[in-house]
C-alpha cells in the first residue's frame, strides 16, 4: 500500500484544482436535459439483462431525476441516437462507466460550481471536491488506490437521495453503516495501516454501536448525535490524529474540552479524551471511572502518588453530593407522596443536581480544590432541603396528631349526641309521646 | 342557680316575643313531625348535602383571603396557601375533598329521591329546585377545578369548554362565552372565579333558601308504599323534628367533617405543575369523576351517529337527558296519579350503570 506523500498531496491537489476548473468550464453543458420519449440510454438498458439494467432502476428515485437530469449529463454521449455505436460515440463526448477519479471529477463539475449549484441548492456548500482532495481517500485515489472510496462510495450510483432523505446512505443514522460497508470488511482492509504502521481495525462500527453517541442516535432518535462524519469530516474524511481529538471531542463537549486544555492532564494524555473514555465505544461515563478503587481508571497511571491522592479525594468529594442529593431526594419524594407541597424543595433539589453535573465536569481539570468548590456549594444547597425535610416530616406528624385528636373530639361529642337523644327519646316516652 | 338560668331564659324569650313575635316559629318548630319508616335514612342525605355545601362556603370564604384570580399569581397564591398560611392546607384540602363529597353526596340525594318517588305531587318544584341545584353543584365543581391554575386542570378546562363548541351556530359563542376568548387564558380564570364566588353562590342562595322553604312547607315525602298502608288505616309512626331528627342529622354531619379531616390530612389534595399554555397537552389529562362518564362517552362516540357529527350527538343526547331530568316529575303521569312507574326506575337504573361504567373506563383508559 503506497504510503501518503508529499508528492501524491500534490497530486491530489491538482486533481482538486482541475476539478474545479473542468467544472467552471463546462457548466454550460451541464444544464439539465430535457426529458424526451426516445431517451434511448433507458429504452436499451432496461431491456438488458443483470447488472446493466441497474441504473434504469436506481435512477428512478435518483435525486437528479427529479431534478430534470438524466444519463448524458454525467456519461455523455447521445440519448437521442437509435444505435448504441451513435448513443455511446466517444467522440459525442460519452465516458463510459465513471470509476475512481472520473466519477470524482464528473461530480465536481457541477458541484464545485458555486453559479450552477445556486440554482439547484444555494446553501450547499461547493467545496466537496477540494475536501476530497485532503482526505485519507483523495490522497490514496491519486497515489493510485482505487479500491479508496469515492463519492459514489457513500452516495450510491444511481439511486442518489438528499441527505436530508432518511432513506439516504448518508442520512445521519445510516452514515456509520455507509462507512462500515468498507471499513468493517476485514478483506477490504486489508493491507491498510495506521501511521504507526499497525494494522487498520475493522471493529469500528462494532464499538460505536456500544457507545452511548449510537444509543443517543438510536433510542432517543437524537440525530445531533456524532457518527463518523462528526469526528471524521465527511468528504475530506481521516483520523483527527491525537494532538486534535480534544479538539473533536471540543466541538460538542466544550466544558469538558476547555477544562481538559487547562489540566495538568493536557501535557500528559497523547491521546487526549481518548485516554479515558476511548473513541468508538465511547461509555456513559460513571463516577466509578474516577479514584483508586476497582473499576477507576486513574489506577491505570497513578500508585501512591499525589495524582492517586488527588483522584481519591475528588471522588470522595463527588459521592459525598452525589450521596446527599440522593438523600435529599428520597426525603422530598416521601414527604410528595404524603401530600406535602414540595414545589420549592423540588426546585432546590434540581439546583443540588446542577452542582453535582458540575462537579463531575469540574473533574475534567484534575484540581481536588476546583471540585471541592463545587461539591460544597451543592451541599450547601442539599443541607437546606434536609432542614426543610425534616421541618416537613414534623409539620406531618403535627398534622397525623392533629387529626388523631380531632378524632377522639369528633367521637366523644357523637357519644354524647347519641346520648343525649336516648335521654330526650326515654323522657319523650315518660311523657305519653307514642314510641317510634 | 337553676332558677336563676331559668329566670333569665324567660326573660329573654319574653323580650324577644314582645319584639319579633317568634311564638308562630317556635310552635312551628315543636309541631313539626318527621315520618318514620324503614326508608327514613335517605331523609339524612339533604341535610349532609346542606351541611356540605355550608362547609363549602366557609372554607371557600378563607381560601378567598389569599388566593388571587389572575394567571400570573393563582398557582402561587395556592401555593402560599397551602405552604406558608397557618392550617392554609387544612382549609384548602377541606374545600377540595368537601366538593367531591358534596357532589356525591347530592347525586345519592337525588336517586333516593327517585326511586322512592318524593317528587310526584304535590313536590314537583322541590324537585326542579333540587336537580337545578345539582347542576349548580357540577358548575361550582368545573368552575373551582381551574382556579388553582395548574397543567390538570388547565387542559382539562380547555378541553371542557371546547365541547359546547360542537353546537351549531351557537356553539363557537358559547365557547367564547366560558371562556372570554377564543382560548383558556387569564381571562377564563378571572371569568371562572367571578362565576364560581359570586354568580354561582347568589343564584345557590336563592334555589337552597326556594328548596328549604318547600320542604318545611310540604314536609317530608313518604313513600307510595308506607302511604299506601297508611290508606289503609295503618298508624304512620312519626318523631319531632326538633331535637330527635336535628340531634340524628348533626351526628351525621359529625361524622362528615370526621371523614372530611381524614381524607384531608390522609390524601391531601395535589397542587400539581404550574399550567403552561405552551406547553404540550400532558398524558392523562381527564376531569373530575363527575364529569368523567359524559367525557368518556363523548370519546367513545363515532365520528357520525344518525347522520350528525358525533360530538354534537353526544352533547344533544346528555342535554336532552338532563332537561328530562330536571322535568321528571311533570312527565312521571303515574306517581302522580299514586301509581308505581317501574319504567322510571328502569330508565335511571340502566342510565345510573352506564355513567359508572363509563366513569370506571375513563379512569382505566387513562
Amino acid at each position: 500500500m503506497p504510503a501518503i506523500t508529499f508528492r501524491s498531496s500534490t497530486v491530489a491537489l491538482a486533481l482538486a484544482v482541475a476539478a474545479w476548473l473542468a467544472g467552471a468550464s463546462r457548466a454550460a453543458a451541464q444544464t439539465p436535459v430535457p426529458a424526451t420519449a426516445s431517451n434511448t440510454c433507458i429504452s436499451c438498458h432496461e431491456s438488458l439483462p443483470g447488472a446493466a439494467s441497474h441504473p434504469v432502476t436506481g435512477f428512478a428515485t435518483d435525486i437528479h431525476k427529479t431534478r430534470g437530469f438524466t444519463c448524458v449529463n454525467c456519461h455523455g454521449g447521445d440519448a437521442t441516437a437509435a444505435e448504441p455505436e451513435a448513443a455511446m460515440d466517444p467522440a459525442k463526448g460519452f465516458k463510459g462507466s465513471l470509476a475512481g477519479a472520473a466519477g470524482v471529477q464528473v461530480c465536481a463539475s457541477c458541484h464545485s460550481d458555486a453559479n450552477f449549484m445556486r440554482k439547484y441548492s444555494p446553501s450547499q456548500r461547493i467545496d466537496q471536491a477540494a475536501e476530497y482532495a485532503t482526505s485519507v481517500h483523495g490522497q490514496r485515489l491519486a497515489g493510485g488506490d482505487t479500491k479508496v472510496a469515492t463519492c459514489v462510495s457513500c452516495h450510491t450510483t444511481h439511486g442518489i437521495r438528499a441527505v436530508r432523505d432518511a432513506k439516504s446512505t448518508v442520512y445521519p443514522t445510516n452514515v456509520a453503516t455507509t462507512c462500515a460497508a468498507c471499513h468493517a470488511d476485514a478483506a477490504h482492509m486489508a493491507g491498510y495501516k495506521k501511521a504507526d504502521g499497525s494494522p487498520l481495525p475493522t471493529t469500528q462500527l462494532a464499538d460505536y454501536q456500544t457507545s452511548v453517541h449510537f444509543a443517543a442516535m438510536t433510542k432517543k432518535n437524537d440525530l445531533s448525535a456524532p457518527t463518523c462524519n462528526d469526528c471524521h469530516g465527511n468528504h475530506g474524511a481521516r483520523p483527527p490524529g491525537a494532538d486534535a481529538v480534544v479538539n473533536v471531542c471540543g466541538t460538542c463537549h466544550t466544558t469538558f474540552a476547555t477544562k481538559l486544555q487547562t489540566s495538568v492532564h493536557a501535557a500528559v494524555f497523547d491521546r487526549g479524551c481518548v485516554e479515558c473514555h476511548s473513541n468508538h465505544a465511547v461509555a456513559q461515563p460513571t463516577d466509578a471511572l474516577l479514584g483508586m478503587k476497582d473499576g477507576a481508571l486513574c489506577v491505570t497511571c497513578h500508585d501512591g502518588d499525589n495524582g492517586a491522592t488527588a483522584a481519591t479525594a475528588m471522588r470522595a468529594s463527588i459521592d459525598s453530593l452525589r450521596d446527599s442529593v440522593e438523600q435529599s431526594a428520597a426525603l422530598i419524594e416521601r414527604l410528595h407522596a404524603s401530600g406535602m407541597e414540595v414545589g420549592a424543595q423540588q426546585l432546590a433539589l434540581r439546583e443540588a443536581r446542577s452542582h453535582l453535573t458540575l462537579s463531575r465536569a469540574e473533574v475534567h481539570t484534575f484540581d481536588p480544590a476546583a471540585v471541592t468548590k463545587v461539591v460544597d456549594e451543592g451541599l450547601a444547597v442539599t443541607a437546606t432541603l434536609q432542614e426543610a425535610g425534616t421541618a416537613a416530616t414534623a409539620e406531618l406528624r403535627f398534622r397525623r396528631q392533629g387529626l388523631a385528636a380531632s378524632m377522639i373530639a369528633i367521637l366523644l361529642v357523637v357519644v354524647a349526641l347519641v346520648a343525649k337523644i336516648k335521654q330526650i327519646e326515654r323522657r319523650q316516652a315518660d311523657d305519653g309521646e307514642p314510641p317510634h | 342557680m337553676a332558677a336563676t338560668t331559668s329566670s333569665w331564659r324567660a326573660r329573654a324569650a319574653s323580650w324577644l316575643e314582645e319584639r319579633y313575635e317568634l311564638g308562630a316559629i317556635t310552635h312551628f318548630i315543636d309541631s313539626k313531625r318527621v315520618p318514620v319508616h324503614r326508608h327514613s335514612i335517605w331523609y339524612y342525605l339533604g341535610g349532609m348535602t346542606l351541611f356540605l355545601f355550608i362547609v363549602q362556603v366557609v372554607s371557600g370564604i378563607l381560601l378567598i383571603l389569599y388566593y388571587r384570580p389572575s394567571a400570573a399569581e393563582a398557582y402561587e397564591s395556592v401555593q402560599y396557601i397551602v405552604t406558608r398560611v397557618e392550617f392554609g392546607w387544612l382549609v384548602r384540602n377541606v374545600h377540595s375533598w368537601s366538593a367531591n363529597l358534596l357532589v356525591a353526596v347530592a347525586v345519592l340525594h337525588m336517586a333516593s329521591v327517585l326511586y322512592l318517588r318524593a317528587y310526584r305531587k304535590p313536590r314537583e318544584f322541590t324537585w326542579v329546585s333540587g336537580a337545578l341545584l345539582l347542576f349548580l353543584m357540577l358548575g361550582f365543581g368545573f368552575s373551582g377545578y381551574l382556579l388553582p391554575w395548574n397543567e390538570l386542570a388547565f387542559f382539562a378546562t380547555k378541553v371542557g369548554t371546547g365541547i359546547p363548541g360542537a353546537l351549531p351556530v351557537i356553539g363557537h359563542d358559547i365557547v367564547r362565552l366560558l371562556r372570554g376568548g377564543d382560548e383558556v387564558t387569564g381571562a377564563t380564570l378571572s371569568r371562572f372565579f367571578g362565576l364560581h364566588v359570586a354568580i354561582l353562590p347568589a343564584i345557590t342562595t336563592v334555589l337552597v333558601g326556594l328548596h328549604l322553604l318547600f320542604v318545611q312547607q310540604q314536609g317530608m315525602s313518604v313513600p307510595p308504599s308506607v302511604e299506601s298502608r297508611v290508606k289503609n288505616g295503618e298508624r304512620l309512626k312519626e318523631t319531632r323534628f326538633f331535637p330527635n331528627f336535628v340531634l340524628h342529622d348533626i351526628v351525621g354531619w359529625y361524622i362528615a367533617l370526621a371523614v372530611l379531616a381524614a381524607l384531608a390530612a390522609f390524601s391531601p389534595w395535589e397542587l400539581g405543575v404550574k399550567a403552561d399554555p405552551f406547553a404540550p397537552v400532558p398524558p392523562g389529562i381527564r376531569p373530575e369523576w363527575y364529569f368523567l362518564a359524559a367525557f368518556q362517552a363523548l370519546k367513545f362516540l363515532p365520528s357520525h351517529v344518525l347522520g350528525i357529527e358525533g360530538e354534537l350527538f353526544g352533547v344533544l343526547v346528555f342535554g336532552g337527558l338532563a332537561a328530562v331530568f330536571v322535568v321528571l316529575p311533570f312527565l312521571d303521569r303515574g306517581a302522580a296519579r299514586g301509581r308505581p312507574s317501574p319504567i322510571v326506575a328502569w330508565a335511571a337504573s340502566v342510565i345510573f350503570v352506564v355513567l359508572a361504567v363509563m366513569t370506571v373506563l375513563g379512569y382505566i383508559l387513562a
